[in-house]
C-alpha cells in the first residue's frame, strides 16, 4: 500500500480529517509525523535558506522527520479558499520551497487550490492528484466527495462540542488518547474566561504554544477558541471589523477577536509567530479595536525560537492576575 | 508586631521589603544579585534578621522577580507573583491616581496602565535588552565612571549629541563614533539617556496611552538624567515615588498581606535560620523524550527541594518522590 506522509503543521490542523479520507478512499494509507518537539524544531530551523516564519521552520522539520517513513509527502499549494481572498506567499510556494531545501525528501504529492481560476481548475487539480493512485475519474470522484462529508462532520464536531482539532482528530479517527483531554476539563466555576485567537498550528502545537491552553486551565480558567465559533458569527465579526477579509484565515485572528472583545470573554490572548507578515497586521488590527472599545483586555504573544518558557509564563500571570482583579473591583463597587 | 516580608530577585538586584500591617515600610534592602541568587536571599535575610525590631512576626513571605520561584522555595513563600502585578499594587498603594507607570529595571522595561486604580493594560520588553540598567551600567564602566557621575555629568549637558538608541550594540559604535568627532562627554551622555527613553517609548511603550500621573519606578530611577528626559519626551512631570528602587518587593508583601487576610492557615516561612544552611543546585538533561529539556534541580544535602525547567510536568510533580536522576 502506498504510504502517503502528512506533516503535524500549518494547514493539517484545518484540512487533515479530509485528506486523510480522500488517500484513503482511494486506498492508500497516511502517516502523520509525531508531534512537535525541540529536536523538529531546530532541524527545521537549521535547514531554511534565509530568515523565514516561525511555522515554516517547524513545517520543515516535520517533513524531516517524516522522510524514509512514507512514499510521498503530501503538501498542497492553497492559493485561495474563498473568492479574492489571498494566502501569504509562504504557503503559495511550499511544495516547491521544500522542494528546494529538503531534496532528499520523498516525492512530493502537490495540488494548486485556487478557488479563483474557478471550479473547472479545481476539479482538474483534483483529478490530477488523484491520477498517482488511479485513472478512474469516477473513483476520484467518489474520494473526493467524501473527503468533502468528512470536512464538514470535522467542522461541525468541533463547533457542537467546543472540542479543539487534536481533540476533534482523535474523536473521529476513534483512537483516544490516554491523556485527559483538556478541553472538557474546563472548570465549572471558573476565575475567568480567556479566549485565545490565533492559527490552530500556533494555539494546538504544544510546544510551540508552551502548552498555552494547559496553563491556563490549571489556573482554572475557561479557555475560548476561534473553532468554538460558527462560520456565520466569524463573518459577521469580520464584517463589522474590516468589511471583508483579505487574508486567508482571517478570521481565526480578526473574526474571533472582534467577536470575543464584544461578547463572552474577560480577556483575550492573540498568539502570533515571530517573523509572520499577515499576523503583524491582522493582530494590530485586534489590538486596536480593543483600544478602543476599552472592555476587554487584550495581550498579544509573539512565539518564537527561544527556550526559556519564562517570558510567556510571566506575562501569562500577569495577564491573569490583571483580570481578576479587575473583575473583583467590579464586584466591590457594585456590591 | 505582625510584619509581611517581600522578597524580589531581579536579574541585576534582589530587593528585600518588610512592612507592618498598616503597610508602612520597616526596613527594606537593595543589593546586587551578581549571578548568585540563592546566596543573595540568604545574605539579604541575615541581614534583614539584624535589623529587625524585637518583637516581630513573620505572618507572611511572597517572592517576585525573575528568580521568584527559586527564592519562593528557598524561603518557603506563601505567594509567588509576577512583577508586573508587584509593581502595579505597591505603585497604586503610594500613588493611588497613578494612571501610567514605567518601571526600568536591570534587564527588562516594563509599562503599565492604570485606569480608575485598576491595570488594563501592560507590556514589557521583547528578546532586546536595549535601554535597560544593564546597558547604562556596561557604558558607564566603558567609560570609566560610576552610574552615579554618570548621572551627574549627563546632567550638565547643554546640546546633547543623537545617539541611535534602537540596538545596544548599535548604540555603542554609535557613541564611540561621537567621542571620536571630539563630542563633549556629557553631552554624549545625555544623547544616550535621550536614546534610552526613545527606544523604551517607542518599543515597550508601542501603542499604549501614556497619561499622566506618569510614575517612574526601578533601579534605573535613581538615574536623574534619565527622569529629566523621560519628562522632556513626555512633556509631563514624572513622580518617583520614595523607596522606588525596592517597589516590587513591597508590592509583594502587600499581596501577602492581603492574602493572609483569607487564609488562616499561617505562614509557610522557614524562618532567618535558612541563611545558614547550604543549598546545592545542578542540572541534568532530561531524556525522556526527544525534547531534551534542561532540569534544573535545587537541593539540601541529597534531599531535592525542587525542579524546574521541563516542558512536561514529569519533574515539577513531586520532587521529593523522584530523587533519582536520568542519565
Amino acid at each position: 500500500m502506498i504510504k502517503i506522509g502528512i506533516p503535524r503543521a500549518l494547514l493539517y490542523y484545518q484540512y487533515y480529517p479530509m485528506w486523510q479520507t480522500f488517500f484513503h478512499e482511494l486506498g492508500a494509507e497516511v502517516v502523520v509525523s509525531p508531534p512537535t518537539t525541540e529536536t523538529v524544531l531546530s532541524s527545521g530551523s537549521s535547514r531554511v535558506v534565509a530568515e523565514t516564519c516561525l511555522p515554516v521552520k517547524l513545517f520543515l522539520g516535520h517533513v524531516l522527520s517524516l522522510i524514509e517513513k512514507c512514499d510521498y509527502i503530501f503538501i498542497p499549494a492553497i492559493r485561495s479558499v474563498q473568492s479574492k481572498v489571498y494566502n501569504c506567499s509562504k504557503f503559495l510556494g511550499l511544495p516547491d520551497m521544500t522542494k528546494a531545501v529538503i531534496p532528499e525528501s520523498p516525492p512530493i504529492l502537490d495540488i494548486d487550490i485556487d478557488i479563483n481560476k474557478g471550479k473547472r481548475k479545481l476539479y482538474q487539480a483534483i483529478y490530477q492528484l488523484g491520477r498517482h493512485f488511479t485513472w478512474n475519474p469516477s473513483k476520484v470522484r467518489r474520494a473526493s466527495i467524501a473527503a468533502w462529508q468528512a470536512h464538514l462532520n470535522y467542522r461541525q464536531v468541533m463547533s457542537d462540542s467546543g472540542l479543539t482539532p487534536p481533540q476533534a482528530i482523535e474523536e473521529i479517527s476513534g483512537t483516544p488518547k490516554p491523556e485527559p483531554k483538556t478541553h472538557s476539563s474546563n472548570p465549572t466555576s471558573p476565575q475567568a474566561t480567556v479566549a485565545i485567537i490565533g492559527h490552530p498550528y500556533l494555539l494546538y502545537d504544544e510546544h510551540i504554544s508552551y502548552r498555552l491552553i494547559h496553563r491556563l486551565e490549571q489556573a482554572h480558567n475557561r479557555v475560548l477558541t476561534p473553532e468554538m465559533l460558527t462560520t456565520q458569527e466569524l463573518e459577521s465579526a469580520i464584517a463589522r471589523l474590516v468589511g471583508r477579509a483579505y487574508w486567508t484565515y482571517e478570521e481565526e485572528v480578526v473574526g474571533a477577536g472582534e467577536h470575543y472583545l464584544k461578547s463572552g470573554a474577560d480577556g483575550i490572548i492573540g498568539i502570533m509567530a515571530f517573523g509572520c507578515g499577515p499576523d503583524s497586521l491582522m493582530m494590530d488590527m485586534v489590538r486596536r479595536q480593543a483600544a478602543r472599545l476599552r472592555t476587554t483586555p487584550f495581550m498579544s504573544l509573539t512565539l518564537d525560537e527561544h527556550t526559556a518558557e519564562a517570558g510567556v509564563v510571566t506575562r501569562l500571570e500577569a495577564f491573569l492576575d490583571m483580570i481578576y482583579r479587575k473583575k473583583r473591583k467590579q464586584v466591590e463597587i457594585c456590591v | 508586631m505582625e510584619a509581611y516580608l517581600g522578597i524580589d530577585v531581579g536579574s541585576v538586584t534582589t530587593k528585600f521589603a518588610l512592612l507592618n500591617k498598616y503597610s508602612e515600610l520597616i526596613t527594606d534592602l537593595y543589593m546586587l544579585t551578581q549571578g548568585k541568587p540563592i546566596e543573595m536571599v540568604q545574605q539579604g535575610l541575615h541581614q534583614i534578621k539584624q535589623q529587625l525590631p524585637k518583637d516581630v512576626d513573620i505572618c507572611g513571605v511572597a517572592t517576585t522577580g525573575s528568580a521568584r520561584y527559586l527564592a519562593g522555595v528557598i524561603v518557603g513563600a506563601d505567594l509567588v507573583k509576577n512583577e508586573i502585578t508587584s509593581h502595579a499594587v505597591a505603585t497604586l498603594q503610594y500613588a493611588p491616581q497613578a494612571q501610567t507607570i514605567i518601571e526600568i529595571g536591570g534587564q527588562d522595561s516594563k509599562i503599565i496602565i492604570i485606569r480608575d486604580g485598576v491595570v488594563i493594560d501592560f507590556g514589557m520588553n521583547t528578546v532586546c535588552a536595549a535601554g535597560t540598567g544593564s546597558f547604562l551600567d556596561h557604558q558607564a564602566l566603558r567609560l570609566n565612571m560610576s552610574i552615579e557621575e554618570f548621572s551627574q555629568r549627563a546632567l550638565t549637558s547643554k546640546t546633547p549629541v543623537r545617539i541611535a538608541g534602537r540596538c545596544t550594540v548599535f548604540a555603542e559604535s554609535d557613541m564611540i563614533h561621537k567621542q571620536q568627532m571630539g563630542h563633549r562627554t556629557e553631552d554624549i551622555l545625555y544623547g544616550l539617556c535621550q536614546a534610552l527613553v526613545r527606544n523604551y517609548l517607542n518599543n515597550v511603550g508601542l501603542g499604549k496611552e501614556i497619561k499622566p500621573p506618569i510614575v517612574f519606578q526601578g533601579g534605573v530611577a535613581f538615574n536623574q538624567a534619565i527622569v529629566k528626559a523621560l519628562q522632556e519626551e513626555l512633556g509631563s512631570e514624572i513622580i518617583v515615588p520614595p523607596h522606588h528602587e525596592v517597589m516590587g518587593a513591597i508590592g509583594t508583601a502587600l499581596l501577602v498581606h492581603e492574602e493572609s487576610l483569607n487564609n488562616s492557615n499561617g505562614s509557610k516561612f522557614k524562618g532567618f535560620g535558612i541563611s545558614e544552611i547550604t543549598y546545592h543546585t545542578s542540572s541534568f538533561i532530561c531524556n525522556a523524550c526527544p525534547n531534551q529539556c534542561e532540569i534544573a534541580q535545587l537541593s539540601i544535602d541529597s534531599q531535592i527541594l525542587a525542579r524546574w525547567g521541563g516542558r512536561c510536568d514529569l519533574w515539577e510533580r513531586s520532587p521529593s518522590s523522584q530523587n533519582k536522576e536520568i542519565e
